[in-house]
């Protein structure tokens, strides 16, 4: 890899608009003549399109703002192609056992069924576009739950699985040889990793029929033949994820969950090592917009009227949730800055994103250090 | 198209076990925890699950809590070794396979045997209760989809031995539509309607059940006919801000009506239950009696 680029995760609950706020991120840093690599992990239909990209594996420049011309793009990994892309990315120059595992049932269904995967393919694209070209900056929008950051620790966690000799160990299950052909497994332990192999074989065997035993060991002697590519583009991601120049931004709206999403999601990133670097608060109106003080339909028809106390309520209920998640997030989180936004209401979505972006500039010494 | 949708009834009537699904942030712990606290009020008690911490259903069912709702979190690890632990008749077994330093890690790499496992712990919990309602919040990720969808899967998969008798009780537990409910819970704007929909058919393709209940969360109240013309006729900046506003709210409330309407053309079989806008999120004992007033409880 030739340079890192400078990384900011984006994590928050559902529904907190956290997808917008990362395209919008990415969007102020490319106005600032930063070239920035935008990933989604969940692509919405709506944002890709708000962007101007396709859904898909490859790398789009983004269509969104005349003004950063070649400086913004976005990646949008489709997830369903999630257990395809996977081997295509591993088996790049091993076509037999690519061919191999496409017909492998095991690694069909649990690749599919797999929570997480989709997220780290998504990762193994990035990690494979940041070698091809160089990027300034990569803002990474998770999933909308509190799961989102446990895959900031997922390709360390895969690392291990393929750096160790676990791949092996699996592989050779149901075999019926010691596996020393394997300098890595060469059982030193005078028979017993054999020893436990055989334990753990009978169990397995009361859990599964033979054919598919043996299919999970072809799964695992697939991947051993990969191992190294795997591990390295995991090693790859997890710099970019949990490097020291990453900045964790929490992403939060007024919600019943809100005060319990970022604390969740804080003593996570505090498990990694890590801390958050700033919050966003969206849709946390800190005042009703000007005009509507203006307005007096004393003396409207009641119809206006009604409507009138309508949208007053909606705003003044605004007001309200928006201090209240203010207030209790400096109480959840003490010393973490905080942005405080107010809703933004357009018909199309790409204009919420360059206004965003527009509020968001303002602030990038803290977002993103820039 | 007027507001008979929202009229009450008629809805089928919901099966003992519940599965609440749809997309972070859209009330779908709110629902759920509405549909418990309804089945309380019928049975006297019902049971509310949720996988994770415990602190959702903390929250949610604050206040429901004397109403006979009882809150039960299944724990992923907790939940994988007491299933191995039944396949194999011993807990000790279980635990020296899970804690097998490859299993181990190739669990942790691919966690579609936990997800059983957690499927398996919610028909415990349902053979316990007896009859009575068990409503299951389930996760924002990996929509319900994928989770019904794993049952036949893993059937399918391992043809015979313990893990394929456990799928097999599952499909028979929970993949059928006599013993579980779907309920899809969205929110009223047009794009992630269309996913909702795309949804529901894709839950009666694939796996046979198609949603019992489509619940639309905060639905933007009709506004009073005339309203917009007459702020025109005010003529004021401030006026003219007031109407766009106003037909934003219009255009939303129509946009989602219409989308709904293209979902039952296309064979969407739900009628759709539109939970109004209201100044702050209801509590489960406000969605149970909503719930019950529109006869979908």
């Amino acid at each position: 890899m030739s340079r890192t680029p400078k990384t900011v995760v984006c994590a928050g609950g559902g529904g907190v608009g956290k997808t917008t706020t990362s395209a919008a991120l990415g969007l102020a840093l490319a106005r600032l003549g930063h070239k920035t690599l935008v990933v989604t992990v969940d692509p919405a239909r709506r944002l890709a399109s708000a962007m101007g990209v396709e859904v898909g594996e490859r790398v789009n420049e983004a269509n969104v703002d005349p003004t950063c011309e070649g400086k913004l793009f976005a990646l949008m990994p489709e997830p369903r192609q999630s257990t395809r892309t996977f081997i295509d990315i591993l088996f790049e120059e091993e076509p037999e056992a690519k061919e191999r595992m496409l017909r492998n049932r095991v690694y069909l269904l649990l690749a599919d069924a797999a929570a997480g995967m989709h997220e780290v393919v998504s990762l193994m694209l990035v990690a494979r576009a940041v070698e091809e070209q160089e990027f300034d900056y990569l803002v990474v929008d998770t999933a909308p739950s509190r799961q989102g950051l446990d895959f900031v620790g997922y390709p360390g966690r895969l690392a291990t699985l393929y750096e160790g000799r676990a791949v092996t160990w699996l592989g050779q299950l149901s075999r019926g040889d010691a596996g020393d052909d394997d300098g890595e497994v060469r059982d030193r332990g005078g028979g017993l990793l054999a020893a436990g192999r055989k334990r753990i074989e009978s169990l397995f065997g009361r859990l599964v029929n033979p054919q598919t035993l043996r299919d999970l060991a072809g799964l695992f002697a697939e991947l051993a033949i990969v191992k190294e590519r795997f591990a390295r583009l995991a090693r790859v991601s997890e710099h970019l994820l949990v490097g020291e120049d990453t900045r964790y931004v929490l992403v939060a709206a007024p919600s019943g969950s809100a005060s319990a999403d970022v604390r969740f999601l804080s003593r996570r990133l505090k498990r990694l090592g890590q801390r958050p670097t700033a919050l966003v608060l969206n849709r946390a109106d800190a005042e009703p917009p000007g005009w509507l003080g203006e307005l007096d339909a004393q003396g409207a028809p009641p119809e206006l009227q009604a409507a009138l106390q309508a949208v007053q309520a909606e705003f003044a209920t605004r007001v309200r949730a928006g201090d209240h998640l203010a207030l209790t997030l400096k109480g959840d989180l003490p010393g973490v800055p905080s942005v405080r936004l107010p809703t933004l209401e357009a018909r199309d979505p790409s204009r919420i994103v360059r206004q965003l972006a527009g509020l968001l500039g303002g602030h990038l010494a803290l977002l993103a250090g820039a | 198209m007027s507001d008979r949708r929202n009229a009450a009834g008629p809805y089928p009537p919901l099966s003992p076990i519940v599965l609440v699904t749809g997309k972070g942030g859209v009330g779908k712990t709110t629902i759920a925890a509405g549909l418990a606290a309804a089945g309380a009020k019928r049975d006297g008690k019902a049971v509310f699950i949720e996988f994770g911490d415990g602190e959702s259903g903390n929250r949610v069912l604050a206040g429901a809590r004397k109403s006979g709702v009882m809150h039960e979190v299944v724990e992923p690890k907790k939940a994988l070794e007491r299933s191995v632990a039944r396949l194999l008749g011993s807990r000790m077994l279980a635990k020296a396979f899970i804690g097998n330093f490859a299993v181990r890690r190739m669990l942790r790499a691919a966690p579609a045997l936990r997800e059983l496992a957690m499927l398996d712990a919610v028909g415990q919990i349902a053979d316990k209760a007896k009859g009575k309602r068990v409503v299951v919040d389930m996760p924002a990720t990996g929509h319900g989809l994928a989770w019904l969808r794993l049952p036949m899967q893993m059937r399918d998969l391992f043809g015979s031995g313990g893990l394929y008798e456990l799928s097999e009780r599952l499909v028979h537990r929970l993949v059928a539509p006599r013993a579980c409910s779907v309920v899809v819970v969205t929110l009223p704007e047009r794009m992630v309607l269309q996913e909702t929909l795309e949804l529901c058919g894709a839950l009666e393709r694939e796996v046979g059940m198609p949603p019992a209940r489509l619940v639309v969360n905060r639905f933007p109240q009709p506004l009073p006919a005339g309203a917009i013309e007459q702020a025109m006729a005010l003529g004021t900046d401030a006026a003219d801000q007031l109407v766009e506003v106003l037909r934003a709210r219009e255009l939303a409330r129509a946009e989602a009506l219409s989308t709904l309407r293209e979902g039952a053309s296309l064979g969407v079989d739900v009628q759709p239950l539109l939970l109004p806008q209201a100044a702050f999120d209801p509590n489960a004992v406000q969605v149970a009696e909503w719930l019950m007033q529109q006869e979908a409880a």
